[in-house]
C-alpha cells in the first residue's frame, strides 16, 4: 500500500499542507509579549452570557453576541486563539486581579472608579432602560412613574448601583423611594417580572429592545444614564496592543459593520485607554 | 494593589447592614428548622406506616424533595407557582422552600432515630394495653431523641449555611448583603472573611446549644452509668 503512487501523492500533498499552515502560523507573530498574558498565544476573556443579543448562549451551548464576536476579532488581530469563560459579573474584577483572565469583555461600564483597579478602553455606547410586562409600555414613561414601585435587578453591577442612585433621586424629589430586589443575573430578574414578582426590571438599552423585541417585555423609558462599556485588562501591554488593534478595525470599516449588524452605536471617534495612573 | 485591608475588615465586621443579614440568616434557619422537623416528623410516621395510603405519599414526597436541587424549588416556587395563581413573597417562598426542602432530609433522619428502638419493647408495650400515642410518647420517642439529637445538629449546622441559597430569589441574607456590599469599595477577601467569621459564630453558638440538648436527653443514660458505679 504504501508504495503505491496515489499514497506518495497524498503523502506528499499532506506535508505540503502541514508545512505550509506552519509557515502561514509563524508568519502572525503577536504584538503581546508572552508576559502579558496568562497563557501564551491565548486570549483568555470572561463574560457573561445572559445578555442577548450582545453575549448570549444559543440553543446549542455555543457562544454568540456581538461582543463575543468583537473579542474574536481582537484576538485574531493579535494572532491569539480567544478563549472564553463563562462566569457571574460579580465574580469578574476580582479574577482579573488575580490573574484568571486577560480581559474583560462583558459589556463593563466605564467609571473613574474602576479605571483606578484596571486598564478600560470604552468601546460601546449604552444606557439604562426600564422594563415593564408587555401591554404596560404605557405606566412608566419616566423614571419618576417608578416611585414606590418594586424593580428587580443584576447585583453588583452598574446597572444596581444605577438602580439606587435613582431611587436616592427619587427620596431627594419628595416621591417614595423604590423596593430594589437584586438577584444573580438578569434572566432571573426577567423571570421574576414575568412571575408579577416585581414590577419592573431596570437593564441596559440593548438587553430590553432584544426582550421587547421578542414581545415577552415593554421597554418603557431608555437612554437613562448614558455611559459607555468597555473592555478591561489587567496588564497596560495587553491594553495597549488591544488599543491598537480595535482603531485598526475602526479605521478599515469592520467596527462599524458588526456594531451596524446588531443595531449597537459605537463609540464616537478613535478608542482611548485609561487605566491607574494614566 | 493591597492584598488586605485592616481597616475595611474591621468596618465591615460591625457593619449594620451585614448585621442585619446575619440576623435574617439566623430566623430563616430557626423558623425552616422548626418547620422542617414538625413536618419530617408526620413524614417519618407516614412513610413507616403500615397503609399503603399513607406511606406512599410519604416516600414520594421524600423523594422528590430530596431528589431536586434547592435553587430549583425556590425558583419554581417563587417564580413558578405565580403562574398557577399562587403569588407568595420573597420571605414566604424562601421559609416554604427551606421549610419542604429540609423536612424531606429530616424524615430520614427521624425515621432512623424510631427504627433505632428495639421493636420488642414495643410489642410488649402493646401486651401491656398501650394505645400507639402512649408507646410513641413514653417508650419510643424517648430513646429515638438521643439517636436524632447528632444528626439532627449536623442538620442545623448545614442550614445555616444553604440558606445562602435563597439569595436567588433575591432574599437579603447574611452572604447576599456581603456580595452587595463588594461593589463598594472591592474588598473581596476582607467582606468574605467577615462573612465567614459572622458563620462560623453562628454555628459556634448552635454547637454549644446542641450540647446542652445532647446533655439533657442523655440524662437517663448518665444515672444509669453513676449507678452501676455506686454499687
Amino acid at each position: 500500500m504504501f508504495r503505491t503512487a496515489s499514497f506518495r501523492l497524498s503523502a506528499a500533498l499532506g506535508l505540503a499542507l502541514l508545512t505550509s499552515g506552519a509557515a502561514l502560523a509563524a508568519d502572525c507573530k503577536s504584538a503581546v509579549p508572552d508576559a502579558a498574558l496568562i497563557g501564551p498565544g491565548k486570549l483568555i476573556m470572561s463574560t457573561n452570557p445572559t445578555l442577548p443579543p450582545l453575549q448570549f448562549i444559543d440553543q446549542s451551548g455555543e457562544l454568540k453576541g456581538m461582543r463575543v464576536e468583537l473579542g474574536k476579532e481582537v484576538a485574531k488581530r493579535l494572532c491569539l486563539t480567544p478563549e472564553y469563560i463563562r462566569i457571574e459579573f460579580s465574580a469578574m474584577i476580582p479574577g482579573l486581579q488575580s490573574g484568571r483572565w486577560d480581559m474583560i469583555n462583558t459589556g463593563i461600564f466605564f467609571t473613574p472608579e474602576r479605571a483606578k483597579l484596571m486598564y478600560m478602553i470604552p468601546y460601546e455606547k449604552q444606557a439604562i432602560s426600564i422594563s415593564v410586562p408587555a401591554g404596560k409600555g404605557a405606566t412608566v414613561t419616566k423614571p419618576e412613574d417608578l416611585a414606590g414601585k418594586t424593580v428587580g435587578v443584576e447585583i453588583g453591577g452598574f446597572e444596581e448601583n444605577k438602580t439606587k442612585q435613582l431611587s436616592e433621586e427619587l427620596k431627594a424629589k419628595g416621591l417614595t423611594p423604590l423596593t430594589i430586589r437584586t438577584f444573580d443575573n438578569f434572566a432571573l430578574a426577567y423571570q421574576a417580572l414575568r412571575a408579577g414578582q416585581v414590577e419592573a426590571v431596570v437593564s441596559i438599552d440593548g438587553v430590553a429592545k432584544e426582550y421587547a423585541d421578542r414581545g415577552d417585555f415593554d421597554r418603557a423609558v431608555s437612554g437613562l444614564y448614558a455611559t459607555p462599556v468597555a473592555l478591561a485588562f489587567a496588564k497596560k501591554d495587553l491594553a495597549e496592543a488591544a488599543l491598537k488593534v480595535l482603531n485598526e478595525m475602526k479605521a478599515d470599516g469592520a467596527y462599524q459593520k458588526l456594531f451596524d449588524a446588531y443595531g449597537v452605536v459605537p463609540t464616537d471617534g478613535e478608542l482611548t485607554l485609561a487605566g491607574p495612573g494614566m | 494593589m493591597q492584598i488586605w485591608n485592616w481597616s475595611g475588615f474591621f468596618d465591615y465586621l460591625t457593619n449594620p447592614f451585614i448585621l442585619g443579614g446575619a440576623f435574617t440568616t439566623l430566623w430563616l434557619t430557626a423558623v425552616a428548622i422548626v418547620g422542617g422537623l414538625v413536618l419530617g416528623f408526620v413524614l417519618a410516621l407516614m412513610k413507616m406506616a403500615p397503609s399503603r395510603l399513607l406511606s406512599a405519599p410519604a416516600a414520594a414526597y421524600i423523594w422528590l424533595f430530596r431528589g431536586t436541587p434547592l435553587l430549583v424549588q425556590l425558583i419554581v416556587i417563587y417564580t413558578g407557582l405565580p403562574q398557577l395563581g399562587i403569588k407568595l413573597s420573597v420571605v414566604e417562598s424562601a421559609l416554604i422552600g427551606l421549610t419542604l426542602n429540609e423536612a424531606a432530609y429530616l424524615a430520614e433522619i427521624v425515621r432512623a432515630g424510631i427504627t433505632a428502638v428495639p421493636q420488642g419493647q414495643v410489642r410488649a408495650a402493646r401486651a401491656l394495653g398501650m394505645r400507639e400515642a402512649q408507646i410513641m410518647r413514653y417508650i419510643v420517642m424517648p430513646q429515638a431523641l438521643r439517636i436524632i439529637i447528632p444528626p439532627l445538629g449536623n442538620s442545623v449546622n448545614g442550614l445555616l449555611k444553604t440558606t445562602s441559597v435563597t439569595s436567588v430569589i433575591s432574599m437579603e441574607e447574611l452572604l447576599r448583603r456581603t456580595q452587595v456590599l463588594i461593589q463598594e469599595r472591592f474588598m473581596v477577601l476582607e467582606l468574605f472573611a467577615v462573612a465567614a467569621i459572622y458563620y462560623l459564630v453562628m454555628t459556634t453558638l448552635w454547637d454549644v446549644v446542641q450540647r446542652r440538648i445532647e446533655r439533657r436527653f442523655g440524662r437517663a443514660y448518665q444515672q444509669l452509668g453513676s449507678a452501676t458505679e455506686q454499687r
